[in-house]
């Protein structure tokens, strides 16, 4: 099979000349905002909520009021053990939150980079996703946070820029249709 | 998928005269999509983006062997598994042997259209495997037994009303109950899918040569579950849908996204590179990768077709398309429906099934200036359509009649003149009509008698 298709192509291409590839286009036309300012913009305009933290000790103690209003909690891997909120652990599937730490974030289209590493389910199972991110981890463009992201790629990263939604029901908006209807993005500032 | 393509006259004609709703929904979702897709290109450099855009698949397009084997390589390394379907047939025994062996009971499917094309639906099903559509709007149109009528919006068809009706009779909601409401009893039935499902199926956005990365776009997350939850994932991939350089995706990501929907990027995109690690909480323990060719590679061949395969499915041509808002997608008779259907499906299919779809346009050529990848829609039709007249495959006077049927449909003044034709046509005329739209119109009512002024005409003269 695989040959057949193969010899199939190649003989499609034989007299096609070849074209050249072009050099990368980082492609991007960013209005003149500070990162953080551009993050907080487009993912708010995507339906997220974003939240400014100065330091671990200040996003420890938000935590604390946040996590009260939640009964049980699926918390990432790689999440800080500071940043595990005072909740019963739930499986993914039973908690009404879920929390992890971004590998990263960017500003052009509001978005946190997920890891398969921390785990999958409690990214998209809760109803709410808690995603902690240092601020130094935004890169203005998705051109630069692909780059900075390829060394090591694990076995697969989600991009997740706002709440789930859908409009399939006479092309009108509904939140929160199979991934969560929440997403809260804390950016932390400082260590 | 059965191809109807050849009656595309007819159908667009009954589903004008018996689903007059659909042109409603379907003229109102397209303009909404169409009015976003062009503030967001109007956000970028969106020249800049669709030249270079089409400068990388047609890179790839002529080196398409060296970076499919080069995909193939990394992708194995990453430990997903490469299958490759020569046609319809290879891919399902593939699917079927990936399911018999990993002792699948149950299937979640992602929004796939090659998965349409090769009919994967009723395969499992006669396996006696239970599968569930799990995009919103493929879930519901999976419940009316019909295909998606368009690319993105599968079932964009079918208006709030139906779908109160249909979720009425089939889980007992009260006939007023809100969008909001309909989509959690949905997400609480296909919540339970994921979880106890054995194997998800996806297509594929891209997959990149150089770090073996499958790309998924989406808006829901349903694509992220099938993926994640089930232990084993299955995603069909079109042979074309290859980008060099992982740094590529940045562009094509987010063109994509501009194209169909408006936004700046999916709401999650998916970049897979194979399955669970060591250390790794959760994710599927297989991963397969099937390269499906189904008639992708004689379109590569064709001289002037090859141009097709660029394409991103991401219907902004569709909606783009006055004669698709006219009828939506099933008129069309295949999986790909308005300008991309009718330049693909007979590069797919052959002309000889497909006839009338090259015919489906005016040449009005708004469906290029839409297009990410600026595909020649346009040119590619009047190639299409010589092709056919060439092969005696359609007479003249019905080329021009479909044609004329096209171009009624798009222009206020075109149409208005036929309408006036066809009063004046003695009423013996139309039991034979030439025009085969009219002639479709007229099935089933004997002598149609038409009104002796037009609606328009009524209207204007102020009688309604
Ligand atoms: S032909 Fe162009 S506009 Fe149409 S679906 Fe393909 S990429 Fe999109």
């Amino acid at each position: 099979m695989r040959e057949r298709i193969l010899g199939r192509i190649h003989r499609a291409l034989e007299h096609r000349p070849k074209t050249l590839l072009p050099e990368p286009l980082p492609a991007v036309s960013l209005p003149p905002a500070e990162t953080l300012t551009l993050f907080t913009e487009r993912l708010s305009g995507n339906g997220g909520e974003v939240v400014r933290l100065e330091n671990l000790e200040a996003a420890a103690e938000w935590l604390g009021h946040f996590a009260q209003t939640f009964a049980g909690v699926a918390v990432g891997q790689t999440v800080p053990p500071v940043l595990h909120p005072k909740l019963p652990v739930l499986p993914p599937e039973e908690a009404p939150l879920g929390v992890s730490w971004a590998l990263g974030a960017v500003a052009e289209t509001g978005t946190v980079v997920l890891s398969s590493q921390e785990g999958r389910r409690n990214q998209l199972l809760p109803p709410a996703h808690l995603v902690f991110v240092p601020e130094a981890r935004i890169y203005p463009t998705l051109f630069e946070a692909l780059n900075a992201l390829k060394p090591s790629l694990p076995s697969a990263i989600g991009l997740h820029s706002g709440p789930s939604k859908s409009a399939d029901i006479g092309q009108i908006m509904v939140k929160g249709v199979h991934g969560p209807g929440r997403l809260v993005v804390a950016v932390i500032s400082g260590k | 998928m059965k191809v109807t393509a050849n009656q595309y006259p007819q159908e667009a004609a009954r589903v004008l005269r018996e689903e007059p709703h659909v042109r409603d929904s379907v003229t109102g979702a397209t303009l909404n999509f169409d009015n976003k897709r062009r503030q967001a290109y109007a956000e970028v450099d969106a020249e800049t983006w669709r030249h270079w855009a089409e400068g990388v698949k047609n890179h790839v397009l002529s080196n398409l062997d060296r970076y499919l084997l080069e995909a193939e390589a990394k992708l194995q390394k990453n430990g997903v598994q490469v299958h490759w379907a020569e046609d319809a047939d290879d891919a399902r025994r593939i699917v079927a042997d990936i399911a018999r062996t990993g002792q699948v009971r149950k299937v979640v499917k992602a929004k796939t259209m090659v998965s349409e094309e090769l009919g994967i639906n009723p395969l499992l099903e006669g396996m006696g495997v239970e599968v569930l559509e799990t995009d919103l709007g493929e879930y519901i149109i999976q419940l009316l037994k019909q295909p998606p009528s368009h690319i993105v919006g599968p079932a964009i068809h079918l208006n709030l009303e139906q779908i109160r009706q249909l979720f009425h009779e089939r889980f007992q909601t009260p006939l007023d109950a809100s969008p909001d409401h309909l989509a959690a009893v949905a997400r609480k039935l296909l919540r339970e899918g994921f979880l106890r499902a054995d194997m998800g199926i996806s297509g594929g956005n891209f997959v990149v040569a150089e770090t073996g990365t499958l790309a998924l776009i989406e808006n829901e997350g349903n694509i992220r579950l099938s993926t994640s939850a089930p232990r084993i994932h299955v995603a069909l991939v079109g042979l074309e849908k290859l980008l060099p350089r992982f740094s590529d995706l940045s562009v094509f990501l987010s063109l994509t996204a501009r194209a169909a929907t408006g936004q700046r990027l999916g709401t999650f995109v998916s970049l897979i590179q194979g399955p669970r690690q060591p250390g790794e909480p959760d994710g599927p323990e297989e991963v397969h990768v099937v390269f499906v060719d189904n008639g992708r590679s004689s379109v590569l061949a064709d001289p002037e077709a090859w141009e097709t395969l660029r394409c991103l499915r991401c219907a902004a041509c569709l909606n783009a398309c006055p004669v698709y808002r006219q009828t939506g997608g099933h008129a069309y008779g295949y999986v790909y429906s308005g300008p991309i259907g009718a330049i693909l499906s007979p590069g797919l299919l052959g002309l000889e099934e497909t006839k009338p779809l090259p015919y489906a346009s005016s040449l009005c050529g708004a469906c290029f200036q839409a297009c990410p990848v600026r595909i020649p829609i346009p040119k590619l039709l009047l190639t299409w359509r010589n092709r056919a007249v060439e092969e005696g495959l359609t007479p003249r006077f019905e080329a021009a009649a479909i044609k004329g049927y096209a171009l009624a449909m798009t222009q206020p003044w075109a149409y208005r003149l036929a309408s006036r034709a066809v009063r004046f046509l003695p009423e013996k005329a139309l039991d034979n009509t030439v025009v085969p739209v009219l002639k479709a119109w007229t099935e089933g009512r004997a002598g149609l008698k038409p009104s002796p002024k037009s609606f328009r005409q009524m209207w204007e003269d102020g009688e309604v």
